[in-house]
């Protein structure tokens, strides 16, 4: 049966209940009737339609969905990588519409990804001061700097001068969240951050997220399909097929 | 800083393909040296080749106007023909200074030519006595045909182009002839002449007027006449037997002192660019100059020289442009695989934060500290190289100058032009490259490769490299992050 609602998500909150959610304190991100639909697309085929999410500090969210739901669609969106065709997405009080975009990715958020996207020729404190760099940080010991976050992610310091090449997975995706944390941003977006890891490192990643959010005030979000995920997080937010809406857990 | 540090790097790691886009553009430095070489070598020698050339200016009868419907055939026309010939008002040596007062003219020089009778020497003549018209006559000896000599005198040295080209050259000379050749009652006479009269150096003779006035000469040089200059095929002197050359000035004393005597006056005129002579000519006319007389160039024989220099030029040229094609289609290409190669760090760079503008300016800085270190080294490989290049283009003119400026010496009677001619400062280089560029072998790299052909060299290179960049820059302005990461993922 094709549920005609319009919004095509749910959300659950494990820690607040309803009336605490609509009158949310802290939030940090708003996604506003955002719909986006590719240039080369109909007039009538989005491949993310009126999707209305609020994100608040210090929680760590899991965006959830079946392929081809717009997860990938939406972390564009929210990491300025694309911008909506219609509705708004609102960072901090600001419309991404109206930002630089370069600087919103390289200062207010961290984007992390499933491949790790390190650059394979630098070493793993390289890629960390790479980002520094690129968000015009000026510390004086950078390589100081990238140890101290490769630390706060379980890597020792003898891993800083390794290329990114040899290390394993779940060590490339500390690399990639040090990387993230590299000039403080105040959102990590992680799109399927654990998809190539194993049970353990899932878990042991998951809790570096967790530690983001709830001790550092971060607001985490996931874009998964990992159960394991799910159970972590503290708010789901099922997408669902533009013309196939139904109601998640 | 953070640019140029990512390119450094980048630099570092991609060395293979850097020595190749060296290479590249070593090659392509190497070539443009060379042929930029080659076009200043050309310029060079044609700049010399005008300047050898200097635009001279001569007045010369107009022919054409006075024959215009001009019937030989009428006996009235023939009549009408000989008045207007009559009629044609001639020049004085002070018109000539006058005209020469102009902002045209940078300077002149004149002969001045004046017929009288021997007084102690004979006119050197055995005719034939077959009667075989000689046409239209050859130069002074017919204007001047009822005397027995033509005195010829010269302003300056500039003006004995006989000598200069090679007409007459001089057999015997006194030591200090060039000194006071254009000062006083001094003589060049032709060998014939001396024979004929048994004339030798330091002899005195005697000229007369047809009004019995003597005039006195010491002969200070003995010319003779190239073979091939003797038109008069049923004569056995030359043309230039009964010619004696001497300065204007003595000339001048001859006309003074007898104003009736015909003479005649031939003013070169040496003129700053070819494009005012209509001007000048009109100035000319204003001044005075019977509308009958025009003004001649030397324009023609001038450009005439250059046209082959003109044609290694233009295939420097055409040489240069396909290079700098060629190069940049390979440049180009490399540049698109370079993209390709470097599509998944580009998605990188830019979901971290970097922008399209500092990642277009880092892949740029990265071609140009290549290409900048290839350009210095092609630049000095061929600005080696085209020393050679440039030396061997010149080997024949420079050879033919050598020569000539030894023949010029030798027609003016030295072994060499500072023992046979007089010292006349900077006019003497003019004089030794007159109709022949003064042309001399580079022996230093810095005359061949010179701060233009660099600067130009450098233009060349950073707009090869901008242009070749236009792939980067296209393909960093379309590409989407998150598209490259998912299709590496």
């Amino acid at each position: 049966m094709v549920n005609k609602k319009k919004n095509n998500y749910v959300s659950k909150d494990k820690i607040r209940n309803n009336f605490e959610r609509k009158e949310p304190k802290n939030i940090i991100l708003s996604i506003k009737k955002a719909s986006y639909r590719y240039n080369d697309a109909e007039e009538n085929d989005y491949a993310l339609k009126d999707v209305s999410f609020d994100f608040e500090s210090g929680k760590i969210y899991a965006i959830r969905g079946r392929s081809g739901t717009g997860k990938t669609t939406l972390l564009s969106l929210i990491s300025g990588l694309e911008k909506c065709t219609e509705g708004e997405i609102i960072f901090d009080g600001k419309s991404l519409n109206g930002m630089n975009l370069d600087k919103y990715r390289n200062s207010d958020i961290g984007i992390v990804f499933q491949s790790y996207n390190l650059l394979p020729f630098m070493t793993a404190s390289e890629n960390i001061i790479l980002s520094m760099d690129a968000n015009g940080l000026k510390i004086k010991n950078k390589k100081e700097k990238a140890i101290e976050l490769m630390e706060k992610v379980g890597l020792k310091e003898n891993y800083a001068d390794r290329k990114v090449l040899r290390l394993s997975g779940g060590e490339q995706q500390r690399v990639a969240i040090a990387r993230s944390l590299s000039y403080n941003p105040k959102m990590i977006i992680a799109d399927e951050p654990t998809g190539n890891l194993d049970k353990q490192t899932e878990t042991e990643i998951l809790e570096i997220f967790k530690k983001l959010a709830h001790e550092e005030n971060k607001c985490v979000i996931i874009v998964t399909h990992s159960q394991n995920v799910c159970d972590t997080v503290d708010v789901i937010y099922d997408l669902k097929k533009v013309k196939d809406v139904s109601a998640s857990k | 800083m953070f640019i140029l540090k990512n390119a450094w790097i980048s630099i570092k790691r991609n060395k293979g393909r850097n020595i190749l886009i060296g290479i590249i553009i070593l090659i392509i430095a190497c070539a443009c040296t060379i042929t930029l070489a080659i076009k200043n070598t050309a310029g060079y020698l044609i700049n010399s080749y005008k300047n050898a050339y200097e635009k001279e200016v001569t007045i010369s009868f107009n022919r054409e106007n006075m024959m215009k419907d001009f019937n030989p055939s009428q006996e009235e026309e023939k009549q009408k023909a000989k008045e207007k010939f009559d009629n044609i008002s001639s020049y004085t040596i002070s018109d000539v200074e006058k005209f020469a007062d102009s902002d045209y003219i940078e300077s002149y020089y004149y002969t001045y030519g004046v017929g009288l009778n021997g007084n102690s020497i004979e006119k050197a003549e055995i005719e034939s006595n077959n009667d075989i018209p000689n046409g239209f006559g050859h130069g002074k000896e017919n204007n001047m045909s009822s005397t027995d000599f033509t005195l010829t005198g010269y302003s300056s040295l500039d003006a004995m182009s006989e000598f200069i080209s090679g007409t007459y050259t001089m057999s015997e000379i006194t030591d200090n002839a060039w000194d006071i050749a254009f000062n006083g009652n001094y003589v060049f006479i032709n060998e014939e002449l001396a024979e004929y009269n048994d004339l030798k150096l330091n002899d005195k003779i005697k000229l007369e007027d047809e009004d019995g006035n003597i005039y006195e000469f010491e002969i200070i040089g003995i010319f003779k006449e190239k073979e091939e200059g003797n038109t008069n095929a049923m004569s056995m002197f030359s043309n230039s037997a009964n010619t004696i050359l001497t300065n204007a000035s003595a000339v001048t004393n001859i006309t003074t002192s007898n104003e009736d005597l015909r003479s005649t006056i031939s003013p070169t005129f040496i003129i700053d660019s070819y494009d005012n002579v209509e001007k000048l000519q009109n100035e000319f006319y204003e001044k005075g100059l019977d509308e009958n007389f025009v003004l001649q160039t030397n324009e023609e024989e001038a450009t005439s020289g250059v046209s082959s220099i003109e044609n290694i030029n233009s295939f420097a040229t055409t040489f240069l442009s396909l290079t700098l094609i060629i190069g940049g289609i390979v440049l180009f290409v490399i540049n698109m695989i370079n993209i390709r190669e470097r599509k998944y760090e580009i998605g990188v760079l830019r979901t971290i934060g970097i922008s399209k503008l500092k990642l277009t300016m880092q892949f740029v800085s990265e071609l140009v500290i290549v290409s900048i270190v290839a350009l210095i080294l092609g630049a000095c490989i061929g600005a080696v190289s085209s020393k050679g290049v440039s030396n061997a283009l010149l080997e024949s003119e420079i050879n033919s100058s050598n020569e000539r400026t030894e023949e010029i010496g030798k027609n003016f009677g030295g072994e060499n032009m500072n023992g046979g001619m007089p010292d006349r400062g900077g006019d003497r280089g003019e004089m030794r490259g007159k109709g022949m560029p003064v042309v001399e072998a580079y022996d230093s790299i810095d005359a061949v490769v010179d701060i233009k052909v660099l600067l130009e060299l450098l233009g060349i290179g950073l707009s090869l490299v901008l242009v070749s960049s236009v792939a980067s820059m296209v393909s960093i302005q379309r590409f989407s992050p998150l598209t490259i990461l998912k299709e590496r993922s």
